[in-house]
């Protein structure tokens, strides 16, 4: 902020003696803090003097010195209010403002009543509002000591913060660990999976299960909600779904095991989307049940995509001894498949637009072609086109297949 | 995202206007909560209202089933009612359809609970 020309000190903005100035009266340093207590001093002992002035019967010796003193204090005073003005940048401001008043009319009396004795009397009450330097010093000493303990608040909770930020990138990197990082190595198989979780702990997880009787299980799922709880209810699920896989070769049978056993281990209620699929990679045959996940959507040579065909049961982790029916579809050589979670498709642009399931059918027919790592790279990069500066609220989980015989 | 609060006789409704994501989802369950704890007695009814609704994720859902869980537990009838078609989708594609009262419009869900006429 600049000051009016008629108000400027003449100095330049930063010389030495204006620096001096800032030192003194604006500083935190050894030479402010004695400044500061001289002129608190000097405000206790003319407040007394005032006092002391209006007693009758005063010698007069006594009297030379209160004026005396009452010149010294004015002096030191003015030199104050002289030191303040250089060292602000808005002069205006700061004559203007409560304290800047309350100074000048501090050692105003002084000098106007050498103009006029009959204002004398008047003008020297005036000095008691002297008691209002005092009320600046104790504001400024008490707004130091609040603001030196919030910033040893602020120190402790940077530290807590730091902590828990430290503790949640170890477990989302566990989190990212226990994912799958290739496809099983097949003849006439390729698949690719990603995950790209949202910056709040999510709960979306794939999984490839190699079976015993050499078909291979694939897995997407979503767990509801976010944070550690998400994350902790993932790694149960995935956990006693690859468990039950494993046991049970059949979909359906598989799903409703696990659910029974997440009923038993959900104390904060809460449920996860599984589809459920197992390849036969010699016959091409995908047997497959889902528990209220979104349908995978099949893209076929001739350019048709379209969601597999089948109702979604209940979701898991509910109530136990739900039934999940089993479907099955045949895949044709070089068909692809792509598994996804809502992620994908709520994927939310700057204007509250989601990225929805037209968009992700037209990436997948435009990219159907290639290799199922890029078919996951184009939709990933579409996404992200799409959501623009909107921030990611939800994980973005994606596999793909494709099956062609040898 | 806003949710209000009526009463309709012995009947609490709840309406959850907006988007129910993961960041309304706690600030609902809470509304659910104190709908539930200050519905009185037996009979009585709790219904959530999602004519206001436009969209649910997954932790929005979960309320719905901590709702159907409370009603349950309290010995109230519970039904949700008017479904848009993108909540409805979200509802039929979980299952939840299917384990809890959904019901096309207000006036039938007060028409079908008791408590819900006086």
């Amino acid at each position: 902020m600049s000051a009016p020309a008629a108000l400027s000190t003449g100095l330049p903005q930063n010389s030495g003696f204006r620096a001096l100035a800032v030192r003194l009266v604006q500083g935190e340093g050894a030479y402010a803090r004695r400044f500061d207590n001289l002129i608190l001093a000097l405000i206790v002992l003319s407040l007394m003097s005032v006092g002391l002035e209006a007693m009758s019967a005063l010698p007069s010796w006594a009297r030379t010195a209160l004026k005396v003193e009452e010149f010294i204090v004015v002096a030191v005073f003015a030199l104050e209010y002289a030191l303040r003005l250089i060292a602000t940048d808005n002069k205006l401001g700061f004559i203007l403002s409560f304290y800047g008043v309350v100074d000048l009319l501090a050692i105003a009396p002084f000098f106007l009543s050498g103009l006029d004795t009959r204002f004398l009397r008047v003008l020297r009450v005036l000095r008691v509002l002297r008691v209002l330097k005092l009320q600046r010093r104790v504001l400024e000493a008490t707004v130091a000591v609040r603001t030196r303990e919030l910033a040893e608040r602020n120190v402790a909770l940077e530290q807590a913060q730091a902590q828990l930020k430290a503790e949640l990138d170890v477990a989302r990197a566990m989190q990212s660990a226990i994912l799958p990082s290739a496809f099983p190595a097949r003849a006439g198989c390729d698949g690719s999976a990603r995950m790209t979780p949202a910056s709040t702990m999510g709960g979306d997880f794939y999984d490839f299960i190699e079976l015993p009787d050499g078909r291979i299980g694939i897995v997407m799922a979503d767990v509801s909600g976010k944070g550690v709880p998400a994350a902790f209810f993932m790694a149960v699920s995935r956990t006693n779904l690859r468990e039950q896989a494993v046991r049970f070769l059949d979909p359906g049978a598989c799903l409703a095991r696990t659910n029974d056993i997440l009923c038993t281990q959900n104390p904060l209620d809460l449920f996860v989307t599984v589809f459920y699929g197992i390849l036969d990679p010699i016959t091409g045959r995908l047997s497959y049940a889902n528990g209220g996940h979104n349908p995978p959507l099949i893209a076929r040579v001739g350019g048709l995509v379209e969601p597999l065909d089948g109702a979604a049961a209940l979701v898991l982790g509910v109530m136990p001894g739900v039934t999940y029916p089993n479907h099955a579809i045949e895949l044709q050589p070089d068909d692809r498949l792509v598994l996804y979670t809502d992620g994908v498709t709520e994927a939310f642009n700057p204007f509250d637009e989601a990225y929805g399931l037209t968009r992700l059918v037209a990436q997948i027919r435009a990219h159907r072609t290639g290799t199922t790592e890029a078919l996951i790279e184009q939709i990933c990069s579409s996404v992200t086109d799409f959501a623009g500066v909107a921030p990611q609220s939800d994980d973005i989980t994606l596999t793909a297949l494709k099956w062609s015989p040898q | 995202m806003k949710v209000r609060v009526e009463t309709v006789a012995r009947t609490t409704i709840v309406i959850p206007e907006g988007r129910l994501d993961f960041g309304a989802a706690a600030n609902f369950q809470v509304q659910v909560e104190q709908a539930l704890a200050s519905a009185g007695q037996g009979p009585a009814a709790l219904i959530i209202d999602c004519a206001g609704l436009e969209y649910i994720s997954s932790a929005g859902l979960r309320v719905f089933l901590l709702a159907a869980r409370g009603a349950q537990r309290s010995g109230f009838s519970f039904a949700v009612c008017s479904l848009h078609q993108p909540v409805r989708e979200v509802f039929d594609l979980s299952g939840f359809s299917h384990v809890m009262t959904v019901l096309p419009d207000r006036a039938s869900a007060l028409a079908q609970l008791p408590g819900g006429s006086s």
